[in-house]
């Protein structure tokens, strides 16, 4: 037998102990957790042990010291670690960093492989979608009812429509994730419209895929790899210099992958790309003259993935961006810890908890008094647009980038 | 990504919020980096300046004749350090030290007052309060929810301890039976102790129920009579004069909540000195945020300064790394208050010990290098002696302006201050002076730091 022959063999004998040895990328992952101290600090501010309790999520400090250590049996921990939203406040918190989030990724990739039986049923169907289709949601069989909805949506919001231009060697790939792509397209065609004011040279795919986040969340770490794969030659081929997405999953996925498999681009999230590239001044000189009469009094949510995953700054370049448009009041939310509770795929197979989760967040934006809602996620956007339309509220929610584009385009 | 600040935090601890506050209110931009969250987020809540001395059992009843015995016993030590400077004269150095901590308990009371972590006590004399083992320790400042009032002076008091079914952390039975023993022994009020069970129950459950659920419950409107019928029945029963509960009374409201319930039960209630991460201890950090915050201060939680660049003797730029995006930020004058081995600006491995920005030099408690100290060669049973562990005492040797100095006995660069658990001398577990080191060295260290940008501008 050879070495590469001895490998196989040991591989299968792994198999069949339902063990699934860790890709040398995730080895710091791993590592982190022999950091925990088990000091508990991170319980004090899990939104999910807020939302309902230690008792049925038993919190951040248990994923690292009881539920990351049961290997091979991960599936016994199956009843806990589909209720994390994977938003990070544990790890920020944390004195050393123990990495939770991901640690929850490895484990539910685990359970994926072997025990597939445990995996909600709620991630079927979506597994099934992003495996057919490359996309988190079924995409219109009906291409003009797909531009149909476009269209209505461009008119009630008042932007104009800027044709799709795909082509190589452009500066920047704008990447409008899943969400944007096929259900919230005011957020992509908004995105295109404030490119477009800006005179970018951008491209989008030819064919757009999913950036793997969805997958990862569930487990389903084979399918995962492939995407991010899928996607990289699809952007290599390209030959763009940088990739910009308005969807705050994407941004701390498309970072995560540039470094894990050498892109050698930068991905950045429109608000950066508009602070750091574009410029205030610009935006300043943008913003002069166009549509500003009304006043509005605003809140914003801060979505997990940009101030947790990727970097605070980018919530201080969203208000420096907004203190920009004259008119515009925003009155900061006291929701600490918070998450709309649409992280980790938790609302796919446990409604009630992501509810429970995006509940304190309902109660904070009342607070505030403030009539609009805005948020540069499309997926936390319609995970708090529905919850405050069930309560009955009158608050209305805007994705970020739609808010701007209204702001900058002409009367 | 690039920022720039007059004064740059690294640590968001007591020690660098204190810091970060001072600076603020001087007028100078100041940014405070936080990787994640240190000690005094954990602590009880209480306000330690000094306890005891090392090997000593009887507690000192005041900071002041602790602070004169540090002094003269530890010259070195970071309150030792306070009382120096060109314009200090030898036998002032004492009455300076004192004068200096006092200023700055006096300026932390007057900051926290009207926030969710108000204090009460003084500076004139250290009072003992409750632990939820129902032990008693020395300390300066309690939150005002965690006042013990008049108890150990009335005859005639009588101590209620009331548990709650289901949260595993107190005990009341073996915390009254600790606490009684205590007092007889001391022939002292209160004569009498008792203890009951009441139950909250946040999710519907009396089981498996952790501090921060009851403190958010608490926080509700209403749930706080639920409470009070249940202590009341529990106080007439025994003519309880004091209700102590554990600390969860809430994390927004908790002193409103304190004081509906002594008033529906005629009681005073108070909240014992709980286990880390202990509400009080959450309070207290969300507490000193605010008032930096306020104060004109920037907060930027999850980011690490992992590299610097010097210009001649200054430091005069940062990079900092948040999960997936790393920033340069430009600065005057740096504050380094990461703590020690838990908030991780002081860690020990194999090779030595060694402090983690800079790398800067550390030593022992001793003053001599602790480059080569293995923490696991140390973990022996002649190790934990009544003098403390040694290497809680390593950490940064700082000259009069609470600068990191070298080998060579100057400093390490003109612009970089050290304040809180990073800097070396001082055992704050055996002494009890972790959070009034904090609080005076940060003080400190951020004074000279104003002093100094002034100066340069």
């Amino acid at each position: 037998m050879n070495e590469d022959e001895a490998y196989e063999y040991v591989k299968s004998t792994l198999k069949k102990e339902m063990i699934t040895p860790y890709h040398s990328d995730e080895l710091t992952i791993v590592s982190s957790v022999s950091r925990c101290i088990n000091c508990g600090l991170c319980i004090n501010h899990c939104p999910v042990v807020a939302a309902i309790g230690v008792d049925r999520f038993s919190g951040p400090r248990s994923i690292a010291v009881e539920l990351s250590r049961s290997p091979p049996e991960y599936w016994s921990t199956a009843d806990k670690i589909y209720l994390c939203t994977g938003c990070g406040t544990c790890k920020e918190v944390c004195p050393k960093n123990v990495d939770i989030p991901e640690i929850v990724n490895l484990i539910r990739a685990r359970i994926f492989e072997h025990r597939p039986d445990l995996v909600p049923k709620g991630f079927m169907l979506v597994n099934e979608i992003i495996t057919e289709h490359g996309l988190a949601f079924e995409p219109w069989a009906d291409k003009e009812e797909k531009e149909e909805s476009r269209d209505m949506r461009l008119e009630h919001l008042g932007l104009p429509f800027i044709p799709d231009i795909v082509k190589e060697k452009a500066d920047v790939l704008f990447y409008p994730g899943c969400q944007a792509e096929e259900r919230a397209q005011e957020v992509r065609e908004a995105a295109k419209v404030i490119l477009d004011l800006f005179g970018v040279d951008f491209t989008l795919l030819n064919e757009f895929s999913c950036c793997s986040l969805p997958s990862r969340l569930m487990g389903n770490e084979i399918k995962a790899r492939e995407l991010a794969k899928r996607l990289k030659n699809k952007i290599k081929k390209l030959g763009v210099s940088k990739v910009v997405t308005t969807c705050a999953g994407c941004t701390s996925n498309l970072a995560d992958l540039a470094e894990r498999d050498d892109w050698g681009i930068p991905t950045y999230h429109l608000l950066e790309f508009l602070a750091e590239e574009i410029g205030y001044a610009r935006l300043t000189q943008a913003l002069k003259g166009k549509r500003l009469s009304e006043s509005v009094h605003i809140s914003v949510h801060d979505p997990c993935h940009l101030i947790r995953h990727t970097s605070r700054r980018i919530m201080d370049y969203a208000m420096d961006i907004l203190a920009l448009i004259p008119g515009v009041k925003v009155t900061a939310s006291e929701a600490h810890d918070s998450c709309c509770g649409g992280g980790g795929m938790v609302s796919y197979h446990s409604k009630d908890v992501a509810d429970a989760v995006v509940k304190e967040n309902l109660i904070a934006l009342e607070e505030t008094g403030a009539e609009r809602l805005v948020t540069p996620c499309p997926l936390c956007t319609a995970q708090i647009e529905s919850n405050l339309f069930k309560s009955g509220s009158s608050i209305e929610v805007d994705d970020l980038t739609v808010f701007l584009a209204q702001k900058l385009i002409k009367e | 990504m690039k920022l720039k600040s007059d004064i740059l935090v690294i640590g968001g601890g007591m020690a660098g919020l204190v810091a970060g506050i001072i600076a603020a209110e001087s007028g100078a931009t100041t940014l405070l980096l936080r990787k994640g969250q240190s000690a005094t987020a954990y602590s009880s809540g209480a306000i330690d300046i000094i306890g005891y001395l090392p090997e000593a059992t009887e507690p000192f009843s005041a900071p002041s004749e602790g602070l004169a015995a540090i002094a003269g016993l530890y010259p070195l030590h970071p309150y030792g350090v306070v009382g120096y400077g060109d314009n200090v004269a030898p036998e002032e150095v004492v009455d300076t030290i004192i004068e200096r901590v006092r200023d700055s308990v006096v300026w932390l009371k007057d900051r926290l007052e009207g926030t969710i972590a108000s204090v009460v006590g003084d500076f004139q004399s250290n009072f003992s309060p409750i632990s939820i083992l129902g032990t008693t320790k020395p300390t300066c400042l309690v939150q005002t929810t965690m006042n013990p009032g008049d108890i150990h002076e009335r005859e005639d008091s009588v101590l209620l301890f009331a548990g709650i079914t289901g949260y595993p952390d107190f005990n009341p039975s073996s915390a009254s039976k600790t606490y009684l023993e205590d007092r007889i022994a001391m022939g002292q009020p209160p004569h009498k102790v008792g203890f009951c069970m009441t139950k909250i129950m946040p999710f519907g459950k009396s089981f498996n129920i952790s501090s921060i659920e009851i403190a958010r419950h608490l926080d509700h409107k209403g749930s706080i009579e639920t409470l009070a019928e249940q202590i009341d029945v529990q106080v007439k029963r025994i003519g309880a004069t004091h209700v102590a509960i554990p600390p969860v009374l809430g994390i927004r409201h908790a002193l409103k909540s304190k004081l509906e319930l002594e008033k529906a039960i005629g009681a005073e209630v108070f909240e014992l000195l709980g286990f880390p991460p202990s509400i009080p201890g959450l309070r207290l950090q969300l507490a000193l945020e605010e008032v930096y915050t306020k104060a004109g201060g920037k907060l930027l939680a999850g980011h690490e300064a992992i590299s610097s660049s010097r210009k001649g003797k200054t430091i005069n730029s940062i990079l900092a790394r948040s999960p997936r995006r790393e920033i340069s930020i430009d600065t005057k004058a740096i504050i380094l208050a990461t703590g020690k081995y838990i908030g991780g600006g002081i860690a020990g491995n194999e090779n030595g010990i060694r402090e983690t920005v800079f790398d800067i030099m550390t030593v022992t408690g001793e003053y001599h290098s602790a480059k080569d100290i293995v923490p696991s060669r140390v973990t022996h049973r002649l190790e934990i002696s009544p003098m403390g562990q040694q290497i809680q005492t390593c950490g940064l040797s700082i000259d009069p302006q609470f600068r990191p100095i070298r080998e060579d006995g100057l400093e390490w660069a003109e612009n970089v201050f050290a304040a809180g658990a990073v800097l070396a001398g001082y055992n704050y577990s055996v002494e009890k002076s972790g959070l009034g080191v904090a609080l005076t060295s940060g003080y400190g260290a951020a004074m000279n730091a104003v002093d100094r940008i002034k100066g340069v501008a």
